[in-house]
């Protein structure tokens, strides 16, 4: 049986490996094999090879272990804990600059639509002060290291 | 290029030439494998290195042979084979060898760098198809990486909690010219951790009234069997083991008890569940040895240790965790175990485990005057004496023969225990018997196993192996059989099983058996072979319906134990 979900414990893992296709390959199988908690995947690429951010709906001495499995991979040359953040993409006519500078949240507007990052209660926070008329939110997700 | 003042001409190696040369280098004597199509450059080459190659007659006990070489030296085993059929036929062994953390390296041929992806002749994928159960694998697409690539195999493969790895190499990459022959270090070994655990583990050791040593395969792995003892020793804690642990411990010592399990002894589960601390070292709680998880040492502190942190609290969560070498993390516990007579309460604890011990003993001792399994046990042990290395199949003889036989040599047992591959024994045991030519081997098999790889007599034959099979043959899958017989209301469905006459048979390979149907001939038949040169089989026709016992039913505890009263 998979380890049971949570719902309340969102540990993220930032995985820095080597090896292309294959090593991530590797990484999925071993997500799957050993039956991870896995509640979101996301994978980049930089200059050091692929970084892949995972969201484990575990309780926190269950991630230890499976970064520790992770890290034990060959192809993997770092894995430890990552932050976890709450992700909105909301159309509004409202200030979002001030709203997301009062509840500590990372903001910014493309095309129309603005994209707010930060702690979910924060996310919450500004949605509330802001009263958005239009809101996708992506849930909790890991924030790769240096990006938002 | 050439060197004008010798005038010697040099010629790039290949790419089976650095295979060969890495293999050299890596102290590699023997190989076990089949050729094929994709991996004939190699086969082509290695006639001109010292390096022997067991032919076997299938792939499948190429992997299980190189697997028991490894168990019994604790060196890297080495298989080799071809594309395609070659390497899928490789991938239980490889399986085999993952669960039990046994060091393989095993080299397939693949189809050449222009024809990858195209669905061609014996291509297969390999390397995904292995991934679950490979430590790491290789698939080499550039020459000059190769004799590199195969030096870090070795390397992955024992280091840590060791496994197999796989190098695929495609045949065209066998051909090329190679130029880069140095060995680069890809990453170094961790330091070892000095865990604080240790010192708290030590403290829990001194002040418990009822603790026991529990020891896995990791103490075999690790060469921590002289830790093990004088651990056991200094404190007086009882020690049990694993499966797989059996013969880290000499079982004749008087500190140790058994091991315990689904078919473990009843005195030593019982220990187990009276126990205040467990000191698990080397082992990974297996639902065979743990039952119901949750029901399991109920009332013990749990100090585990093991080389591979992933395993601390996957089943059971550890009071203490440390991972760590286990022979590194016995001796830093020792010194931290000053007086040996520290632990007071241990005596009054031995006294009450040696008498719970008792019924077992006398139920051993009037069983040996029945003829069945134990008398057959009985008989091998005496003639094989104290050098015997044992190589067991899987299934109800397994079990007999781990409770039956006495292990008083270090790893002298083997036996396939995580993933419990029928037709591992035969093969496993030309790897056993290449390693100690010297030692008696025997192999314990049943009659559906020992049919899995039979093919491999011919192996044993060309090679004069010194090999003595004992085939507790009862017509059934016994194990199944006996399952269906208390699960599934005696149906036995597909569980009855034919097989050869084992005298014509071994006559056909050119060797000698002998059927055995009752006890007056059992010693006889047991000294007749050990005397004989080279390989024999004997065919113990036994009880059809004798069962295994005790006996935890899957997924339950200690309390729901089969004994062979019917408790």
């Amino acid at each position: 049986m998979p380890e049971a979900a949570t719902g309340v414990a969102m540990n993220t893992i930032e995985v820095r490996f080597t090896g292309g296709m294959l090593a991530l390959n590797r990484l999925l199988m071993t997500l799957q094999n050993k039956r991870m908690p896995v509640a979101g995947f996301t994978l980049g690429r930089d200059g050091d090879g692929m970084r892949a951010t995972i969201l484990l709906d575990c309780q926190p001495e269950s991630a230890l272990r499976y970064t520790a499995l992770i890290s034990a991979l060959e192809d993997v040359s770092e894995a430890g804990p990552a932050e976890t953040i709450e992700v909105a993409m909301i159309s509004t006519s409202g200030d979002w600059r001030e709203a997301a500078e009062r509840s500590g949240i990372e903001a910014h507007e493309d095309e129309g639509t603005v994209v707010a990052s930060g702690a979910s209660e924060k996310v919450d926070d500004f949605l509330a002060t802001l009263g958005a008329r239009d809101v996708v939110r992506l849930g909790p997700v890991a924030r790769p290291e240096g990006g938002v | 290029m050439e060197n004008t003042a010798f005038n010697i001409e040099y010629k790039p190696r290949t790419g089976s030439e650095a295979m060969c040369e890495a293999l050299l280098d890596e102290g590699v004597d023997y190989l076990f494998g089949y050729p094929g199509g994709a991996i004939m450059p190699f086969y082509h080459a290695l006639g001109d290195y010292p390096l022997k190659h067991i032919l076997t007659r299938h792939e499948q006990a190429a992997a299980h042979a190189a697997d028991g070489y490894a168990r019994a030296t604790g060196r890297v085993g080495v298989c080799v084979a071809t594309s395609g059929p070659g390497a899928t036929n490789l991938v239980t062994g490889l399986a085999t060898a993952q669960m039990d953390s046994v060091p393989l390296v095993a080299i397939t041929g693949q189809v050449g760098r222009p024809a990858l992806g195209k669905d061609s002749f014996q291509e297969t994928n390999v390397m995904g198809m292995t991934l679950p159960f490979t430590k790491h694998s290789f698939l080499v697409e550039d020459p000059d990486e190769l004799y590199p690539t195969m030096r870090r195999a070795f390397e992955i493969a024992r280091s840590g909690r060791p496994g197999p790895v796989l190098v695929d190499v495609p045949k065209d990459v066998q051909f090329a010219a190679t130029n880069d022959n140095g060995y680069r270090r890809l990453r170094e070994a961790p330091p070892p951790v000095e865990s604080p655990g240790l010192e708290r583990a030590a403290m829990l050791l001194r002040s418990a009234k009822r603790p026991l040593i529990l020891a896995g395969h990791g103490v075999t792995l690790g060469g921590a069997e002289k830790e093990l003892r004088l651990l056991a020793e200094r404190t007086g804690i009882p020690v049990v083991t694993t499966l797989l642990g059996i013969s880290a411990f000499p079982d004749d010592h008087p500190l140790y008890l058994g091991w315990p399990g689904m078919h473990g002894q009843a005195s030593v589960n019982r220990a187990i569940d009276r126990s205040d601390l467990l000191f698990a070292v080397g082992m990974r709680f297996d639902d065979r040895i743990t039952g119901a998880a949750h029901k399991f040492a109920r009332e013990a502190k749990i100090i585990h240790i093991d080389v591979d942190p992933s395993e601390l609290g996957k089943v059971i969560k550890p009071t203490v965790g440390i991972a760590a070498d286990a022979k590194a993390a016995m001796r830093s516990i020792l010194g931290h175990l000053d007086a040996p007579d520290e632990s007071e309460g241990c005596g009054l604890w031995r006294e009450e485990l040696a008498k719970t011990q008792e019924p077992e003993r006398r139920r051993k001792e009037s069983a040996r005057d029945e003829y069945g399994p134990i008398q057959v046990m009985e008989a091998i042990k005496a003639a094989a004496g104290p050098d015997l290395r044992l190589v067991t199949d899987v299934g109800q003889h397994q079990m007999w023969a781990a409770q039956f036989f006495e292990f008083t040599k270090a790893n002298s047992h083997i036996t396939s225990g995580g993933l419990g591959t029928m037709g591992f024994a035969l093969p496993a045991a030309m790897g056993v018997a290449f390693a100690y030519p010297e030692d008696p081997v025997w192999v314990i098999a049943g009659d559906g196993g020992i049919q899995m790889n039979i093919q491999e007599l011919a192996t044993i034959r060309d090679f004069g192996l010194n090999i003595k099979v004992a085939v507790l043959n009862n017509g059934y899958l016994g194990m199944v059989r006996q399952w269906q017989q208390f699960f599934h209301n005696r149906r036995y469905s597909e569980t009855p099983i034919t097989g050869p006459d084992y005298e014509q048979l071994t006559a056909a390979y050119g060797l000698a058996g002998r059927t055995v149907s009752e006890g007056a001939d059992v010693g006889v038949a047991v000294r007749w072979a050990q005397e004989q040169e080279g390989c024999t089989i004997l065919d113990f026709h036994i009880d059809p319906e004798a069962n295994v016992y005790p006996m935890i039913p899957s997924g339950m505890s200690v309390n729901e134990m089969i004994e062979e009263d019917g408790a």
